[in-house]
């Protein structure tokens, strides 16, 4: 008889008994020098054991009984539930966003043994970590002895072409054996074979596709390789589908075109612009490697003075690479919800130990009648589970929803580099740290319960010591408002960053300023940009219509050096630099910067027989013409080969390149016709909202020449509030999690006065009695909660002024001690632990003399 | 042969299974079950008339506890020892009356001859102090 029937005969089963005993029991009492009739109750007991698997009726019991018990204290329940459903969904949502970038391993193989190389410049502060020359590249991969093998990254945008349309695509050029390096083998196709010059050059016709490309464009038609496409106008062949969800420290690239590079002679060293990975030989630490690679960069540099003055390669792991830029701000988020983790544990633990005090009578009273030990225990512990399950499945619903809403306001960085998206490791995590808290929490009442003075209990539940310092749960609540104290402080510091930072005046007016950009494919075409500027401004409600070679707050100009006439000859390896702009006329006037001194570029200096003539920004007024004249200077820029000295027609506002924290970079801004590019962004500005031209600019633009890809058009605005989206996702979090923080602690402090108010009730009634004030009640209650209260706070701001010291990184004009956000913090702590302290106190005083006598 | 080689039914008993009269000893385990069968190789009964007989027949000296008589009966046609019948009883009333089955019968005779040699066994050990 399998357990099934079991349970469904269980019903006829015990008909039977009963009419079997009492048969016998009417036998017995016919017989008169017969004893009485045994315990009929452990008979069915004993019988029912035997019938039926016991454990699994216990707990079913058990399940029963804690369903029923929590839906009777359902404020209890859904205050427990509500408390771990926050923090684990915080969990969720904040360790998956790091995952990626933390905990998951490189999707290659053998990451560990994979880095990336850098060149650092010894004197300027901000090249740290600059990407790598072409040229030494090669040296470095000649000399050294430390790399299994090497490949660069040169990452950029091309138009992707077939027969019928095209677009611009973010596209990685690497060396055909950049796959091998990582040790990746395609889904689809076949890598280059070897690195004979002869495989090189065939592989200069052949492309790489992401996985995505293939399903988007290509329907995932298995025939794919082999296919023709276009690149930048010329034809490759697709060779290979890369595998789902590879990319190689940016999400955004679908194509993978072979570039083989080759040295372009000595003193003649290209600009550093590439990404440099290497795999090390196996036994070699990167400790050795770096002493080689340092080694070499100073022979390099006494080689080529010129370029390699003061240059040394810094080796970082490949993943240290890839999560340097978010790493200190997940690190900050993954801290802030692991407090407010903790805040959640010790609310549910305070909850969980004042139901358990709340029923110490009635598990007193069941020892007593005889229960066991371990059948209390399960007891106890199915209820811990049961909450947990429910705060379990609601943590992960609400997890995903947090996690949807945090990857819309996440920066572009972090999307663009991590791979957002829970997978079953998450979960395993989530239910193990469920399980963990219904554990520790459902076990530590019952051993607290079995150690017990049972006699004690059973009399009266006047357990009158829950505010004493002896007890645990005051010091849970003084924890949970430390713990509130610093994530407030730390919420309220980002937020006065990021106030100072949206106050940074950029130099430009962004409002009602489109933004697009398109390449075109040889050097005939670049007359399509003058004529896009000229068909665009014929559009109604354009004011002015401009372009340039690098928006600025959108990827950084070249720096290149450049000399004054009339000032000495720098010496080697001290050039004077600065960062330079092609734009078109009307520059300044479309994006509003203010033009200061002279001119701004006009249609008559943008024809290539106008003599050379540049405009300069303040900043390099500043810096290289201090007390001159700006307007009477000459200067000689390195960007082409024949460089003729140039006039300064004009100095203009300073713009805050590359982002709003860091100071103006000294600007050469150049007219077109004398250095045109092959890409451009031009800039609409508008007199209403810019978007409602969108459409018409592309057909426009498609009118003009159907095979020009027009990409990214999107507001000026959009592209400056993306500046300072790191600063805004990481306030916007750590607040909401010290509001989550502060609303927890609320309740823990609100529970324990309201328990220990019930406990005190008769004391209550008795001083009421003998005529004590409501004023006299309610100080006291509060005086009951004060000084926990106050141990909280002080705890709280001597931590914070540690905690927030390491997030100084991450502020703008703001001290890491800043008064008035510990002073925020601590005022709203303050008042809303003196209101939830208040209500319960206030209630004790509004008691009914006779009825708080009565109790018990 | 150990007491511990009595079949595997004994996994099943919990507590004791019957007492001697005026004495809180238990006995060993498993005696009860084959005194029971013993019992029931006369013929059918019910539980009442089963409890009299093992009374009857140990002249008052052992007492057949409710609590450890049904349970034994249950476990026993679970076994497949014994099967149950409901049947009218000598005063016309319903009762649920037990009776050996060819595996009882069989296992009673093995049963009756280990006892037999336990009991010889340990009055040989008795006799030699």
């Amino acid at each position: 008889m399998n357990f099934w029937q079991r349970l469904r005969r269980r019903r006829s089963l015990e008909a039977d008994l009963t009419s079997e005993l009492s048969f016998h029991r009417d036998m017995r009492s016919q017989d008169e020098n017969a004893p009485g009739f045994g315990n009929e109750t452990l008979i069915r007991e004993e019988m029912r054991e035997f019938w039926t698997i016991r454990w699994i009726e216990s707990t079913l019991g058990d399940l029963t009984f804690a369903a029923r018990g929590l839906r009777k204290n359902s404020a209890f329940a859904i205050a427990v539930i509500a408390s771990l459903t926050i923090g684990i969904a915080a969990v969720i949502a904040i360790f998956t966003a790091a995952d990626d970038l933390v905990f998951r391993p490189l999707p290659f193989k053998d990451p560990g043994s994979l880095i990336a190389l850098w060149e650092t410049n010894k004197v300027a502060p901000d090249a740290t970590r600059s990407p790598v020359s072409p040229d030494n590249f090669l040296d470095w991969k000649s000399r050294n002895s430390v790399f299994e093998d090497m490949a660069y990254i040169d990452s950029g945008r091309s138009v992707f072409s077939d027969s019928t349309c095209s677009e611009e695509l973010h596209v990685q050029r690497v060396p055909p054996n950049f796959f091998k390096v990582l040790g990746v083998q395609p889904q689809l196709g076949y890598l280059p074979s070897d690195t004979s010059s002869r495989a090189a050059a065939d592989s200069e016709a052949q492309v790489a596709i992401s996985f995505r490309l293939w399903r988007s464009w290509f329907g995932r038609d298995p025939n794919v390789v082999g296919q023709r496409v276009q690149l930048d106008g010329f034809p490759r062949a697709v060779t290979a589908v890369m595998p789902p969800g590879f990319s190689f420290g940016d999400r955004e690239v679908d194509l993978w075109p072979y570039m083989t590079i080759y040295s372009s002679g000595p003193h003649d060293r290209g600009a550093r612009n590439m990404q440099a990975v290497a795999r090390l030989k196996s036994g070699i630490t990167i400790g050795q490697a770096q002493a080689q690679m340092t080694v070499i960069s100073k022979q390099l540099a006494r080689e080529d003075p010129h370029f390699n003055q003061n240059w040394t390669v810094t080796l970082d792991g490949l993943r240290d690479a890839f999560s340097r830029k978010v790493k200190t701000s997940l690190l900050l988020l993954l801290g802030a919800v692991s407090l407010l983790m903790l805040v959640a544990c010790s609310n549910a633990a305070n909850l969980l130990l004042a139901r358990y005090s709340a029923r110490r009578y009635e598990i007193a009273m069941r020892v007593a009648l005889g229960a066991s030990r371990w059948r209390l225990t399960t007891q106890l512990l199915t209820e811990s589970f049961l909450i947990v399950a429910c705060s379990g499945i609601a943590g992960v619903v609400l997890g995903r929803c947090a996690l949807a809403g945090l990857v819309a306001i996440a920066p572009q960085v972090l999307t663009q580099t991590a791979d957002v998206s829970i997978d079953w490791r998450i979960l395993v995590f989530a239910v193990g740290l469920s399980i963990a808290t219904g554990v520790v929490f459902g076990l530590a009442p019952s051993i607290i319960g079995s150690k017990a003075d049972l006699a004690g209990h059973t009399k009266s539940g006047t357990a009158r010591h829950v505010m004493s310092y002896r007890s645990p749960r005051p010091w849970l609540i003084a924890a949970e408002i430390a713990i509130s104290v610093v994530l407030l402080s730390g919420g309220s510091l980002l937020f006065h960053s990021l106030i100072r930072l949206q106050d940074v005046d950029p130099g430009l007016r962004p409002a009602n300023v489109l933004t697009f950009h398109f390449r075109v494919m040889s050097p005939h075409d670049s007359i399509r940009f003058t004529q896009a500027v000229s068909i665009i401004e014929s559009l109604p409600g354009v004011r002015s219509v401009s372009a340039t070679s690098f928006l600025p707050f959108d990827g950084t100009a070249p720096v290149l050096p450049f000399s004054i006439d009339g000032h000495p000859a720098s010496k080697p390896g001290e050039e004077l630099s600065a960062a330079v702009r092609t734009v078109m006329p009307r520059y300044f006037e479309t994006l509003g910067i203010p033009t200061l001194q002279g001119r701004d570029f006009t249609a008559t200096d943008n024809v290539p027989r106008a003599p050379m003539r540049f405009v300069v920004n303040e900043a390099f007024a500043k810096k290289y013409l201090t007390g001159e004249d700006a307007l009477s200077k000459r200067i000689v820029v390195s960007m082409a080969r024949a460089n003729s000295p140039g006039q300064i027609v004009g100095v203009v506002g300073d713009v805050r390149e590359g982002s709003l924290s860091s100071a103006a970079v000294p600007t050469v801004y150049c007219i077109y016709s004398h250095m045109p590019y092959g890409q451009m962004t031009l800039l609409v500005r508008t007199q209403r909202d810019p978007a409602a031209i969108t459409v018409s600019v592309r057909r426009l633009m498609h009118s003009l020449d159907p095979k020009l890809a027009v990409a990214d058009i999107r507001p000026m605005e959009e592209i400056l509030a993306e500046t300072y989206s790191r600063e805004r996702f990481l306030a916007v979090l750590t607040t909401g999690f010290s509001i989550c923080a502060v609303l927890l602690a609320a309740v823990g402090i609100y529970g324990l006065l309201t328990y220990s108010v019930s406990l005190r009730t008769p004391e209550i009634g008795i001083r009421q009695a003998v005529g004590a004030h409501r004023t006299d009640i309610v100080t006291m209650v509060l005086r009951d909660g004060a000084w926990f209260i106050i141990a909280g706070l002080a705890a709280g701001v001597a931590t914070a002024l540690g905690v927030t010291r390491l997030m100084s990184g991450l502020l703008y004009q703001t001290s890491a001690s800043e008064p008035v956000s510990f002073g925020f913090a601590l005022a709203t702590l303050a008042i809303v632990g003196l209101v939830a302290a208040y209500i319960p106190a206030r209630r004790a005083s509004r008691l009914d003399p006779m009825r708080a006598l009565r109790v018990d | 042969m150990s007491l511990t080689t009595l079949p595997c039914i004994h996994k099943l008993v919990r507590h004791k299974l019957f007492m001697r009269k005026n004495s809180s000893r238990d006995l060993i385990q498993g005696t009860l079950d084959m005194l029971v069968l013993r019992t029931l190789a006369q013929g059918a009964r019910h539980g009442y008339a089963i409890a009299v007989a093992i009374e009857r027949r140990s002249a008052e000296e052992l007492r057949v506890e409710e609590g450890a008589l049904y349970p034994a009966l249950h476990r026993l046609e679970r076994a497949g020892l014994l099967k149950s019948e409901w049947k009218l009883s000598e005063t016309n009333r319903r009762a649920k009356f037990y009776q050996l089955t060819a595996t009882g019968r069989k296992y009673l005779s093995a049963e009756s001859a280990n006892w037999n040699r336990l009991v010889a066994a340990v009055a040989r050990v008795m006799e030699a102090i």
